[in-house]
């Protein structure tokens, strides 16, 4: 595996922790992005890639040559982008309703389905 | 009570249900005529969980069968009556026949988890019946006692029989029974049985579980003759007695039981002594009487097998009649305040009458079954050399059980007649005729004790292997009778006499109710309220970014102890990919895309930024041969960025505030970055396990026709999986739907 | 987003109709070429999103099959539809089958895959779009 791609994959993921850390609502979302994307990364690193043969039977042969790239991840991965790019939306849709709703864009103080306690035993009961 | 709160209400009575019981005791009748005991069935249900629908009859199963539909049956006719005027009737019925069949399964299961699923199922039944009033604060919380004790000592009754399961090899009851005597060398032995015997003790209100059978009062009347007197909490005692052969020479199984059931026997008769509501009075001397019976299959001898079996016969039958006796009272004056019941014989002869001829058997007078039970049991005691405490203690007991049956019996229908005459009414036919029938059938077991002797012999024989030919007349000694029980029924009366001053008395007890068992729960139960409100105001706090914190840093710890436990070689490689420069490129997006995401001030500047990082693996992928994955990422992409950007408007228009690198971000960030390096390092030193790969390249054109792996693995392979993923993905949608509606409410007309 | 450029509105319809046709031409090669059902589905939603912003969310919508939840569905619904196929013949759910002339289920599941990621990704991207256009 390739120093460079160990290298970058790293400061990608510091960087969307930093993102998902912070207290903006679309800096959190996008944190978000840059998460799954290193994440698929690291899945697909696993796997040694290195060459430039996709997992594709030739015509006229039977099976994939041994130095073809590994299916499997690539199988993974592929959903998982798929299922990353939903999610995606749905934060911006949440984010957008949470932003409208609370009037501002910072995710420590949009917390109206959470009420602060106030009954030592009883949960909290969101008002309508 | 029901009958006050509600005017009569139609519909049907029930009383046919009856006959579900009375069906089923006919047919133990007719199968105990026909075959000989055991019968036994066994059907594999899951083989590899050890369980299999194992049943067996044997004497003492027929026994409880006898009961759980005997007396069912009659319990059935008492509650068509005594619930006429209740609306949701319809409801406790359902769950009494539940009831039954989950007794009937927990009695003839020979499979152990069996047993413990019926079991549990019978705690659950209860805790309806006893919440069945759940308007009223006081059921509720007395059925959550009670399925919080029975069911709490169901689960440790369960680590037992596994324990037990794995050291005889077997998971029937039989087989463990069978195996008995060669465990008793197994240090694991004490454990398995002290668990067991949580659940038996706490099914059996045994001290220091004692507490919930008094408050489980607040059941209607014919569940509390049902359940917590003739059957339920004998289920406790019947899995002592049905273990009792197997361990009955160990001094451990000797100790715990005689010492738990005499204490609770006369703790029990003590405070059957404070209580005023005749339901509780009632309630304490069946939890004496329970004490009693575990005291009884502690004892060595042989004899005492018949002792407990007949007991616990006896009992139900008087004990069941005495429920529904007060049932009746109450049913006619509306309370069960002995304080405020006299004379009743007036206006409720019948119910008087049952009364009477039941408390007989309670105290073991003659004329009544009692009395042919406490013989045995006083041959059983004498047979075996207890402690003199012990039989001191059981002169008290049977003592205050002579007073708990006069008062039962005797107090509240004698004397003049407090309340008004026109407000007491006898009470109809159904609530009548069931009380009257069973201490009938009581007395005639003791003038013709030879039919249910065949039942009661094989019911200790399944006890008592050992016991001998005997018949139960013969128990008959007159000199004996005299000696053993005057001297206890004659201090019983003078507790009879003085019952009130003795209330008064015992006042004085109530100080230390504080350090109960019964207080202890309550604080238990509190504290894990207060437990949990703590916690969840703690680890719930409403801010995103503590959770995030949280969730992060809890990962993190993960990975590190994982790292510790792993011997890692760090060696980095210096291989250089194929097209080395694209990788290169790849990287600078990544790497530039995700830097400026962090550090840039406007959204759409951001969002472009987050877009490079996809581009830069879409262009790794292009080079890595993983062209499905690089189109797939592009669209992606492209289709995101040019989306959020449409919607960015409802972030608001001002840039981003510059924020200030917090420490607790940065330390957590660069320890993510550095785990992460570090998590594929140790990736690349591990050797690449090309099975999987090699054996999808192999198949991937022989057996599923395609030529691309990658597809061939999404729709073939593991299409299963892909199933759940576009499954996922579009069942999304549905949950986004109304927030969706949300964002559209606030549009602009 | 209201002054849009002639020159867009006019291409979006062909531009819509090339990309659809791309998805579709990847849709079906994938079992033997790099494509398939997630990425034809993708290009699918690249071609709607494209339409809903040039032209609006109405006109995306003439143009789909099905408005989006339902297309899901019916995505979802044709996979599912695919292994009982398998399952009526006596094997596992999900064993796919072959007919003489090159027909399979395994089409079938692509083709489930495709519809159920165009539908519900259009659907977010349509809310999007929506969210956008109502901003305040």
């Amino acid at each position: 595996m390739s120093l460079i791609l160990m290298l970058a994959i790293s400061i990608a993921v510091a960087a969307g922790v930093l993102l998902v850390l912070s207290r903006d609502v679309f800096r959190l979302i996008v944190g978000l992005a840059v998460l799954g994307s290193a994440t698929n990364l690291i899945v697909f690193a696993a796997a040694r890639p290195g060459g430039l043969i996709p997992a594709v039977i030739e015509a006229g042969a039977t099976q994939l040559p041994a130095a073809a790239a590994n299916p499997l991840p690539q199988a993974l991965v592929l959903t998982a982008i798929v299922i990353g790019f939903a999610l995606l939306c749905f934060a911006l849709v949440l984010g957008a309703y949470l932003v409208r709703q609370g009037g501002q864009q910072n995710v420590d103080r949009l917390a109206a389905a959470e009420p602060a306690a106030t009954d030592p035993v009883k949960p909290p009961v969101l008002e309508q | 009570m029901s009958h006050a709160n509600h005017s009569e209400a139609g519909g049907p009575t029930y009383l046919w249900l009856a006959a579900v019981p009375l069906s089923l005791f006919l047919l133990l009748v007719w199968g105990l005529s026909r075959h000989d005991l055991p019968w036994h069935v066994d059907t594999p249900w899951v083989p590899s969980l050890g369980l299999s629908l194992a049943f067996r009859i044997d004497g003492l199963g027929a026994l409880m069968l006898a009961l759980i539909t005997g007396i069912g049956t009659w319990v059935f006719v008492y509650a068509s009556g005594y619930l006429a005027h209740e609306p949701r009737r319809g409801q406790l019925f359902t769950v009494l026949i539940l009831f039954m069949l989950a007794m009937i399964g927990a009695v003839t299961a020979d499979n152990l988890l069996l047993l413990f699923l019926f079991w549990e199922l019978t705690s659950i039944t209860s805790f309806l019946l006893v919440g069945f009033n759940h308007e009223q604060a006081e059921a509720r919380a007395a059925s959550r006692q009670a399925l919080l004790v029975t069911m709490g000592g169901g689960l440790a009754m369960l680590g037992g029989l596994v324990l037990l399961g794995q050291m005889a090899g077997t998971w029937t009851l039989s087989g463990i029974v069978a195996a008995g005597p060669t465990l008793a060398n197994d240090p694991r032995l004490p454990y398995a049985l002290v668990l067991v015997l949580l659940g038996a003790f706490t099914k059996s209100a045994q001290f220091p579980f004692h507490f919930w059978l008094p408050n489980a009062m607040s059941a209607p009347t014919p569940v509390s003759a049902y359940l917590h007197s003739a059957t339920m909490v004998k289920l406790g005692i019947y899995l002592m007695a049905r273990l009792d052969p197997a361990f009955n020479d160990l001094l451990f199984w000797e100790v715990m039981l005689i010492g738990s059931g005499t204490v609770t026997a006369v703790w029990a008769a003590v405070l059957a002594l404070r209580e005023r509501d005749l339901k509780r009075i009632l309630a304490r001397s069946t939890v004496s009487a329970l004490g009693t019976m575990t005291l009884l299959i502690g004892l060595p001898s042989a004899g005492a097998g018949l002792a407990v079996v007949a007991f616990m016969f006896a009992h139900a039958l008087y004990k069941a009649p005495l429920f529904m006796v007060a049932g009746n009272i109450d049913h006619a004056t509306g309370t069960r305040n002995i304080g405020q019941l006299m004379g009743l014989r007036r206006a409720m002869p019948w119910t008087a009458a049952a009364a009477v001829l039941a408390g007989l058997s309670m105290a073991g007078l003659p004329l009544s079954f009692g009395f042919v039970a406490k013989d045995i049991i006083a041959v059983a005691k004498a047979e075996s050399e207890i402690f003199t405490l012990v039989s001191y203690a059981t002169v008290l007991v049977n003592a205050v059980a002579i007073a708990v049956a006069g008062v039962a019996a005797v107090r509240v229908f004698w004397g003049p007649l407090e309340l008004p005459r026109n407000q007491v009414h006898e009470v109809s036919w159904r609530m009548l005729l069931p009380p009257l029938a069973i201490v009938f059938l009581g007395m005639e077991f003791e003038f013709f004790p030879a039919l249910a002797d065949p039942l009661l012999l094989a019911a200790a024989r399944s006890i008592a292997p050992g016991l001998g030919e005997v018949s139960l007349s013969a128990a008959y000694d007159l000199e004996a009778l005299l000696s053993a029980t005057g001297i206890t029924a004659l201090i019983g009366l003078l507790f009879f006499l003085a019952w009130d001053r003795m209330h008064e008395a015992l006042h004085t007890l109530n100080r230390f109710d504080r350090y109960g068992p019964a207080a202890l729960y309550d604080r238990l139960l509190h504290g894990l309220a207060r437990i949990a409100a703590w916690h969840t105001r703690h680890l719930q706090h409403g801010r995103v970014s503590g959770y995030l914190q949280l969730t992060l840093a809890a990962l993190l710890s993960m990975g590190m102890f994982g790292w510790l436990h792993t011997n890692s070689r760090l060696e980095l490689t210096w291989d250089w990919p194929d097209h080395a420069w694209a990788w290169a490129v790849a990287c600078l997006l990544l790497v530039a895309g995700a830097a400026a995401a962090a550090t840039l001030r406007t959204r759409i500047a951001v969002l472009m930024a987050s877009g490079l990082v996809g581009y830069g693996s879409a262009v790794l992928f292009l080079f890595a041969g993983a062209p499905d994955l690089a189109l797939t990422q592009f669209a992606v992409e492209t289709v995101l960025v040019v989306v959020a950007a449409s919607v960015l408007p409802h972030y608001g228009t001002a840039p981003l505030q510059q924020e200030p690198l917090r420490a607790s971000s940065g330390v957590l960030a660069a320890a993510a970055g550095i785990g992460v390096f570090l998590l594929l390092v140790h990736l690349s030193n591990l050797p690449v396990n090309g099975e999987l790969a090699e054996w999808f390249g192999r198949t991937s054109l022989a057996e599923a026709r395609g030529r691309n792996v990658v597809n061939v693995i999404i729709v073939d392979f593991r299409a299963l999986d892909t199933l759940g993923e576009i499954a996922v993905v579009a069942f999304s949608l549905l949950a986004a739907l109304p927030l969706l509606a949300g964002l559209r409410k606030g549009r602009v007309p | 987003m209201t002054p849009r450029s002639t020159l867009l509105m006019q291409s979006a319809r062909p531009l819509y109709w090339m990309l659809l046709a791309a998805a579709l031409w990847i849709l079906l090669r994938g079992h033997n070429e790099p494509g398939g059902g997630f990425i034809g589905g993708l290009l699918a939603v690249a071609g709607s999103s494209l339409l809903a912003i040039i032209l609006g969310i109405p006109a995306a919508l003439r143009l789909q099959p099905l408005a989006p939840l339902p297309l899901a569905m019916v995505g979802v619904g044709l996979a599912v539809l695919s292994g009982l196929a398998g399952a009526l013949h006596g094997l596992p759910f999900l064993t796919h089958l072959w007919t003489g002339i090159g027909l399979s289920t395994v089409m079938l599941f692509d083709l489930g895959v495709f519809f159920a990621v165009w539908g519900a990704l259009t659907g977010y991207v349509y809310a999007l779009v929506d969210a956008g256009e109502t901003a305040p």
